[in-house]
């Protein structure tokens, strides 16, 4: 046996009661380090201890509302920013789908803060404790209650303390002595350790080995609904449809999620980047007449029936003088006569300066038609006689 | 507290009783209801939507009761049903409620029996003509008409009738003989007594509310309405102990039973937020007309604010307000949250009935009017008025109970 110190005096009894009634005791002497050992939990210890409160529940709650919020921040973030992917018309970030998660996320923080903090507070795990030298004391976990006073305690005083306990007629009082060398692990532990770690690494070691090297046995299928799913993959047979074919051909007049506006010229007039100088869709005499009769439309309240900024707006705002107005472009500018055709589509969609983008009113086709219209309409004030096809010359004339 | 021998050979020679003063409240309660209920029948012959509003707030007013009642016989049935012990001095309060169950049949009838007959002042499906032209309601008439309707409340209160019956006599002879055979009785008829519980208290809530509006359904309701019979409970229940302990249950009731009261008020509040949130985020994800328009309804024409004090009044307030344990340990704070939480209790139905006065849901104008806090006030007064006439006859804990000890001396930890 090596040199040992004082741990604690250590009184035994017999009841709750005269347990409970030593607690009282010990906790009005105002000690702080001790603590009182009994075989099942009693109701109104703490308070005969004077238990203070813990702060766990503190702790618990903002765990809590961590968790809250940061499964609110991932849903954001996911949903509404790095992937934002409308689900069955609902805005991208939107509280109510976010709550079932939320809810299992404070739950989550909480109840495993409270778990893990339970143990922490409580120095937990602890392989070894002084009072496990005495003999009397394994009868903690039958039928022996224990008060324990700790000799760390500031108050404690070998004589005092003892007298203290005595008074509480306790069936017995010892002293609890504790080795000066720390307690170290015995070599046993140790080893049972290593070896758990050993054996531990030898899934993974066998995981990497089969993932790495190559056999001429077949695999082993260890979850067969797993491994062969009743389902068909990409450009696989099938005899369940005529031609054979697992993949399906698109169903015509359909047109498949994210592949509506492929047709860059079409959509965005642009072509590899740069405004196209041609017309996507076949330009004839009823485009025209479409174009003639949207431009009037849309166009002409400010850009005029002719295209000389003259619109009717234009017309008001100047009369009633209203100094902000920015005047609309005339069409027939040299610079707008040079614009190519997907710019000025570009512009009806997406407006400029002060004219707004008209993509919500005029749809895509329309606003091809309106381009050829305005284009006719530039041509026409520079158009000599020879510009008019033979046949209706005459007409004009 | 301490309990020896004596304290419960004391108890069961003298078990707590109300006091002398007891009848003559219930007497003025009485007057004061029945003269309640005379103003607000007056307004609603008075008013526009005359016995519509009238009756609807008869329905908000009745539930109310109902609710606590069936609360009370919940509580009952669930402390057999667990052998709970903290409980025991409590349970004869709870049985006191759900021994209600008759008056609340009673408060049932003036609803019941015009939908019998086809008047369809509260239930739109009662008009035969117009549940056949609806399209939706047309295919619902062989469980929405008048006699069925009649012939199910009839079965749910004989039931519920029955049941507490059982229990409350068991309960009040074991007062007299003591005998431990009554609570192992008790404790195994619990179970199927559970079950029956809670199916005629889901097609309850079908029938008497969720029927109001008959194009929409949920299949949740029923648990709904039961998470109110569960707030309204134990918040009764708190305010009863705290009532009651001033007078003859002084030391018997302590602040480890309000503890529990308050754990469990805490846990429905959350519940009932849960539930109702469940009810809410599935219709609102699907977005299906015939499904959101109940929401819709109760989202314009001023509901929209009724709807945000449930929101944040009945779940998000309480859940803070009661969270701590200081405050389930505090008397006079959980006397306020029991007290504020009945308020949102009857804020709740309201919200469920009133939106449907004047068109069934179809119109969803705001309804609120002196009609309806003088009709809730007036049963509510009446009510208590018959609950504290009736309550004279019984003691006030089970006297005998075997647990008796174990929840005179309970203690949370």
């Amino acid at each position: 046996m090596s040199e040992t110190r004082t741990f604690g005096i250590v009184a035994e009894y017999g009841d709750v009661d005269s347990v409970m009634a030593a607690a009282r005791r010990v906790r009005d002497a105002g000690y702080r380090r001790w603590d009182v050992h009994t075989p099942f939990p009693i109701h109104g210890m703490d308070d005969a201890m004077g238990v203070r409160p813990t702060i766990l529940p503190w702790i618990v709650l903002g765990a809590g509302l961590a968790g809250l919020g940061l499964s609110i921040l991932l849903q954001w973030w996911t949903n509404a920013v790095d992937y934002p992917y409308i689900i069955s018309g609902k805005p991208f970030f939107s509280l109510p789908a976010n709550i079932p998660v939320a809810f299992e996320s404070t739950i989550l923080f909480a109840g495993v803060t409270a778990f893990l903090l339970v143990f922490a507070l409580n120095g937990l795990p602890r392989f070894y404790h002084p009072l496990f030298r005495l003999e009397r004391f394994k009868k903690v976990t039958d039928d022996r209650f224990f008060v324990a006073i700790e000799a760390r305690d500031g108050k404690f005083d070998p004589e005092a303390t003892r007298k203290l306990l005595a008074a509480t007629n306790p069936a017995s009082i010892e002293l609890c002595e504790e080795p000066l060398a720390p307690v170290v692990l015995p070599n046993w532990v140790k080893v049972v350790g290593l070896v758990s770690i050993t054996l531990a690494v030898i899934p993974l070691v066998l995981a990497y080995r089969a993932r790495n090297a190559r056999s001429d046995s077949p695999r082993l299928h260890l979850v067969g609904d797993m491994d062969f799913q009743p389902k068909l993959k990409p450009q696989a047979a099938s005899g369940l449809f005529a031609d054979g074919r697992a993949m399906r051909p698109q169903v015509e007049g359909t047109v498949a999620r994210g592949e509506l506006r492929e047709n860059e010229h079409l959509w965005l007039g642009k072509i590899g980047g740069e405004w196209a100088d041609a017309f996507p869709i076949p330009v004839d005499e009823v485009l025209m007449e479409r174009g003639r009769e949207r431009y009037d439309i849309f166009c002409s309240v400010c850009h005029g029936y002719g295209g000389d900024g003259d619109g009717i707006v234009a017309i008001r705002a100047r009369e009633t003088q209203q100094g902000a107005f920015v005047p609309p472009t005339s069409l027939h500018e040299d610079r707008v006569k040079k614009q190519p055709f997907g710019q000025i589509y570009g512009t009806i969609m997406n407006g400029i300066r002060t004219m707004p983008g008209y993509a919500a009113q005029i749809p895509v086709e329309d606003r091809w038609a309106i381009v050829l219209y305005m284009r006719a309409l530039q041509r026409q004030r520079d158009a000599s006689i020879e510009d008019v096809p033979l046949e209706k010359r005459e007409k004009i004339k | 507290m301490n309990v020896g021998p004596d304290t419960l050979a004391n108890l069961a020679e003298r078990p707590p009783r109300l006091g002398e003063k007891a009848p003559a409240l219930g007497r003025r309660s009485l007057v004061i209801g029945a003269l309640l209920l005379v103003v607000g029948l007056v307004l609603g012959l008075a008013g526009d939507q005359g016995m519509e509003h009238f009756l609807h707030a008869w329905l908000v007013g009745a539930t109310f009761v109902l609710s606590i009642a069936l609360g009370g016989l919940f509580f009952v049935i669930l402390q057999h049903l667990t052998a709970a012990g903290w409980s025991v001095i409590l349970r004869r309060q709870a049985e006191m409620m759900a021994s209600m169950l008759p008056w609340a049949a009673v408060l049932f009838a003036p609803l019941v029996l015009p939908t019998l007959i086809g008047q369809a002042d509260l239930y739109p499906w009662a008009d035969q003509d117009w549940a056949a032209a609806d399209p939706i309601v047309a295919k619902k008439t062989g469980y929405l008409n008048g006699v069925f309707f009649s012939i199910r409340m009839a079965l749910y209160f004989v039931v519920w009738i029955e049941l507490t019956r059982w229990f409350v006599k068991h309960s009040n002879e074991q007062d007299q003989d003591g005998s431990a055979a009554r609570t192992v009785a008790m404790r195994k008829y619990a179970a199927p007594g559970m079950l029956v519980f809670a199916l005629t208290a889901t097609f309850f809530a079908f029938d008497a509310l969720m029927s109001l509006d008959p194009h929409w359904f949920s299949t949740i309701f029923g648990v709904y309405f039961f998470a109110g019979c569960a707030i309204a409970v134990f918040s009764t229940l708190i305010l009863g102990s705290l009532a009651l302990e001033r007078g003859p249950l002084q030391g018997i009731v302590t602040v480890e039973h309000y503890h529990d009261l308050g754990k469990w008020l805490f846990g429905m509040v959350f519940f009932w937020g849960y539930i109702a949130f469940s009810q809410y985020v599935l219709i609102w994800y699907a977005d299906i007309p015939e499904e959101t328009v109940w929401y819709a309804h109760r989202s314009h024409h001023g509901w929209q604010y009724v709807s945000a004090i449930l929101l944040f009044g009945h779940l998000l307030i309480p859940f803070g307000g009661l969270l701590s344990r200081h405050v389930k340990r505090n008397r006079a704070a959980l006397g306020f949250w029991a007290a504020y939480m009945l308020l949102q209790h009857l804020i709740d139905i309201f919200w469920l009935v009133n939106p449907n006065v004047g068109g069934h849901g179809a119109g969803g104008a705001m309804a609120f009017g002196l009609i309806d806090v003088a009709v809730w006030a007036g049963l509510i007064v009446l009510s208590f008025g018959v609950f504290v006439l009736r309550a004279r006859s019984q003691a006030l804990l089970p006297a005998r109970d075997p647990r008796l000890a174990e929840s005179l001396s309970f203690q949370n930890n």
